[in-house]
């Protein structure tokens, strides 16, 4: 069964000491098409994917990303962290039509 | 015994070549270097194949050199696929509240929309090390550009091989 688009999933360590510097995966359903290719009717396919990625820890916007239709269909996307602090780790996409995606993981420290 | 035509058939052929190389350099080279000299590159890096990707380079840099080093992109030789091409990007320049790479660009020469991506980035993330898989229409240079917020510009480059256009 495949996801609807706007599905998110972050990725992060369950087990993180304050201070690491953890390695975040995120993925979203998402066509990403590029406008170029036609469906089997040979009618042309608009051009419909996400252009814009904001990544928030707690409530400071730590990184912005602009895509293209260049990127890959369902992207994925890792990056680092510098885990200083519990709080959320939030993302939002927004693609070419207007539609926000949301989703979030929780950066908490293990107990020693 | 040596031949007697043997030092004017060489002569012949040597600066047959040598108009040859000259009338074939003549108008790429110019233009090469007309748009090389725009970004200050050196003369090693990958040539800038267009108007469109000079102005991306201008953009991005502000006119100051485009240097390598200090980022690595990870990229395969051949891309099978050009739909799904992995793409890492590592560098090891500091990311600290002083001291930060502000953007990381993507850049690929024959892709229809070049400027693929750009990435925003703060000392937050502690490092600079950014994984995706992107399209390639064809076999081009692929250019990683980080602008730091001191000003300086940083490039790495990688020379990807596509046998199935991944853009249509």
């Amino acid at each position: 069964m495949n996801p609807s688009i706007g599905e998110a999933r972050i990725r992060v360590p369950d087990r993180v000491v304050q201070g690491d510097l953890i390695v975040v995966n995120a993925i979203i359903s998402h066509p990403m098409d590029t406008g170029f290719f036609r469906n089997a009717d040979g009618q042309p396919i608009p051009a419909y994917f996400i252009k814009d990625v904001v990544v928030t820890y707690g409530d400071q916007e730590i990184a912005r990303f602009t895509w293209t239709s260049g990127i890959s269909r369902d992207p994925i996307i890792s990056f680092t962290l510098k885990a200083d602090r519990e709080a959320p780790l939030g993302m939002v996409w927004t693609d070419n039509k207007g539609a926000e995606f949301k989703q979030s993981a929780d950066i908490k420290f293990a107990s020693a | 015994m040596p031949r007697p035509d043997e030092p004017s058939r060489r002569f012949f052929l040597r600066s047959a070549l040598l108009a040859a190389a000259g009338m074939i350099g003549s108008g790429s080279l110019l233009e090469s270097e007309r748009l090389l000299a725009a970004h200050g590159a050196d003369p090693n890096d990958p040539e800038v194949p267009n108007e469109e990707v000079a102005r991306i380079l201008q953009e991005i840099s502000g006119g100051k050199p485009i240097r390598r080093g200090h980022l690595s992109l990870d990229m395969p030789l051949v891309a099978e696929d050009g739909r799904i091409v992995p793409v890492i990007i590592e560098s090891d320049l500091p990311m600290t509240a002083e001291r930060y790479v502000k953007g990381i660009h993507l850049i690929v020469d024959h892709n229809p929309d070049a400027h693929l991506a750009a990435f925003q980035l703060s000392p937050a993330i502690g490092s600079v090390s950014i994984s995706t898989r992107i399209k390639m229409k064809r076999t081009t240079w692929v250019r990683a550009i980080a602008a730091t917020n001191t000003g300086e510009i940083w490039a790495a480059y990688a020379r990807v091989q596509v046998t199935l256009n991944g853009c249509g």
